[in-house]
């Protein structure tokens, strides 16, 4: 087996028992980026000076054997809206190309006090707004499995790149499907967090209230390992959870089946439209979780269809409001052969933008104005409270919901681009997760005319351990999730 | 009725809220986003089908109420760090544009 091709888990068994080092897999992934990258394109930054320091610091480690963790001298890379010391840091804006952190987001120190080697960072829709990577504003990652199509986004940089092999994990971030979009588009297994597990100290903000990072890797075996590394109280971030965290993969090493679990089919999400291959794959994926044990019942969140709505008219609110700074004083691109401070301010947004982020701050900025306020965004947020209800009630009936992740496999490059509109729709089956605070994790469950389908399982808040459960045991049973794009 | 329903997108509210937000589009932007807006802003207008009476906004996402900590004293950032990121500096100090323009 390649080294490219290992879990982490395996990886780990290699780099502990000294039959490779930390240096070797680093060089090895280095490699089939500097081979393969060229085209997928899922790195904005490789940061070769730094990954072959920190591997060779993890070789010491190892060396003395004091302190391994699971993640001790295993590369990954992050989404580039995660701050790294001194590794450019742009969320695939012009605004911020040049950017360099003076500090690194929490989860990013958490992955550094394991020794855990950073690859790089990946290419996103701009600050994270986008469903496809299209809207990155240096170039459009492809999806590895057939280069004519999206990888999914905006998290698509990471998703393209670990379904490559060109980084066993990446940490993602999911405002409103950012994970779990490009994850399914791209056959690998990606988990939005519950609000606040992760903290987001660092995380460069899209919106506030929906943001999270979350792990996306080969595995839910994996995404485990890389979720109880990062999760935990912060209190560099207020919103960031108190509870302790869980050992998830200790919890799955000892899972054998699924019985005493309820599973709800929400109707709302099987509708017309739903594309039959995807259909198909996720109604059998459901009889395999069935056959583990758990009880499967259909329930019905009634608010699904305005999620859509409520999602980006806060979407628009809350981003307008964080892209503010971005006025070429402090950081950043600055336009300064103009004359007047006005003019460094209009000119710097107006060149570093891209068209989808203006498109937003413009929304956003007119949602909140004055007397459109009530009309827009407190509708929204009124509305936002009842989509939440919707989730609390099925809950008190089931441990965990699962849908498709989207209506369809990945769409070709340009088909959505010129309509906005559309490229919004394709969010359909994730942003309410985001709205209610929840987890969903992202599980491959079929392929269709060569594209990956996933499966989207949800729970309530901090659930993270039942859904980590589920797909880890449908994983055990399955092998989608070990396919690999034709490379 | 709310006031959504009264919206006119036009050529003149694109240019207010540009104004507004602080970006200098060009002529091509604001036409293409009068005919978006008008589009997004009637679809979003769909919640209006939905009763929120006595329905609470849902602002916080988090089960924390008012995180404490404790107000320990850490090294800040040095500044000339920080100030690497700025577009031009000088002496520990950011350097804008003349705010006012002599006649």
């Amino acid at each position: 087996m390649d080294l490219h091709e290992l879990s982490i888990q395996q990886a780990h068994e290699l780099l502990s028992s000294r039959k490779v080092s930390s240096e070797e897999l680093t060089r090895a992934y280095l490699e089939r980026i500097r081979r393969l990258d060229p085209q997928i394109k899922s790195y904005v930054t490789v940061s070769e000076e730094l990954a072959l320091k920190q591997a060779k610091e993890a070789d010491q480690r190892i060396k003395t054997g004091e302190g391994l963790t699971p993640l001790t001298g295993i590369p990954y890379s992050a989404k580039d809206s995660i701050s790294t010391r001194g590794i450019n840091t742009t969320c695939s804006s012009k605004i911020l190309e040049n950017y360099k952190p003076f500090y690194d987001a929490t989860a990013i120190k958490k992955l550094n006090s394991s020794n855990s080697v950073l690859l790089g960072k990946n290419n996103m829709d701009e600050f994270g707004m986008g469903s496809s990577t299209e809207n990155s504003g240096f170039f459009t990652t492809r999806n590895p499995w057939n280069f004519d199509y999206v990888p999914g986004g905006s998290s698509g940089g990471s998703a393209a790149a670990v379904a490559a092999g060109l980084t066993p994990f990446s940490l993602g971030e999911d405002t409103g499907g950012s994970v779990r979009m490009p994850a399914s588009f791209c056959g690998v297994t990606g988990l939005k967090t519950t609000y606040g597990r992760v903290s987001r100290y660092g995380l460069i903000p899209l919106v506030s209230s929906f943001d999270t990072i979350g792990p996306m890797a080969r595995s839910v075996y994996d995404v485990a390992l890389v979720l109880e590394t990062i999760a935990g109280h912060d209190a560099k971030d207020s919103t960031s959870r108190l509870e302790p965290v869980e050992n998830y993969s200790e919890i799955l090493k000892t899972t054998e089946n699924l019985r005493g679990l309820r599973i709800g089919i929400p109707k709302e999400y099987f509708v017309e439209g739903l594309d039959s291959a995807v259909d198909f794959s996720v109604r059998d994926a459901i009889k395999h979780i069935e056959s583990l044990g758990a009880e499967v019942i259909e329930v019905s969140l009634p608010h699904t269809q305005y999620a859509i709505p409520v999602y980006y008219l806060i979407l628009f609110a809350e981003a307008s409001s964080n892209l503010a700074k971005y006025d070429g004083i402090r950081f950043g691109l600055s336009e300064r052969s103009v004359e007047s401070l006005m003019d460094v301010y209009l000119k710097t947004r107006e060149t570093g933008f891209g068209a989808e982020t203006k498109r937003r701050i413009m929304l956003g900025t007119f949602a909140l104005s004055a007397g459109y306020y009530d009309a827009y965004y407190l509708k929204a947020q009124k509305v936002r409270t009842l989509i939440r209800q919707d989730f609390q009630k099925a809950f008190e009936t089931c441990d965990a919901l699962i849908t498709p992740v989207a209506p369809a496999t990945a769409f070709r490059i340009g088909e959505k681009i010129t309509n906005p509109l559309d490229m919004y729709l394709s969010d359909v089956f994730v942003v309410a997760v985001n709205l209610a605070g929840i987890p969903a994790l992202s599980v491959p469950c079929g392929i269709s005319n060569g594209l990956p389908i996933g499966m989207q399982i949800m729970g309530p808040h901090l659930s993270e351990e039942t859904l980590l459960r589920i797909g880890h045991l449908y994983q055990s049973q399955t092998d989608w999730h070990t396919k690999h794009p034709p490379l | 009725m709310s006031k959504k329903d009264e919206v006119k997108v036009d050529e003149q509210l694109v240019e207010e809220i540009a104004s507004l937000a602080r970006l200098d589009l060009t002529k091509e932007e604001r036409e293409m986003f009068v005919s978006q807006f008008k589009d997004i802003l009637d679809y979003v207008s769909i919640l209006n089908e939905v009763n929120t009476e006595d329905v609470p906004p849902a602002y916080l996402s988090s089960a924390n109420n008012s995180a404490m900590r404790e107000d320990d004293i850490e090294e800040s950032v040095p500044t000339k760090e920080f100030l690497a990121n700025a577009p031009q500096a000088k002496d520990d100090y950011i350097v804008i544009p003349r705010v006012h323009i002599e006649q």
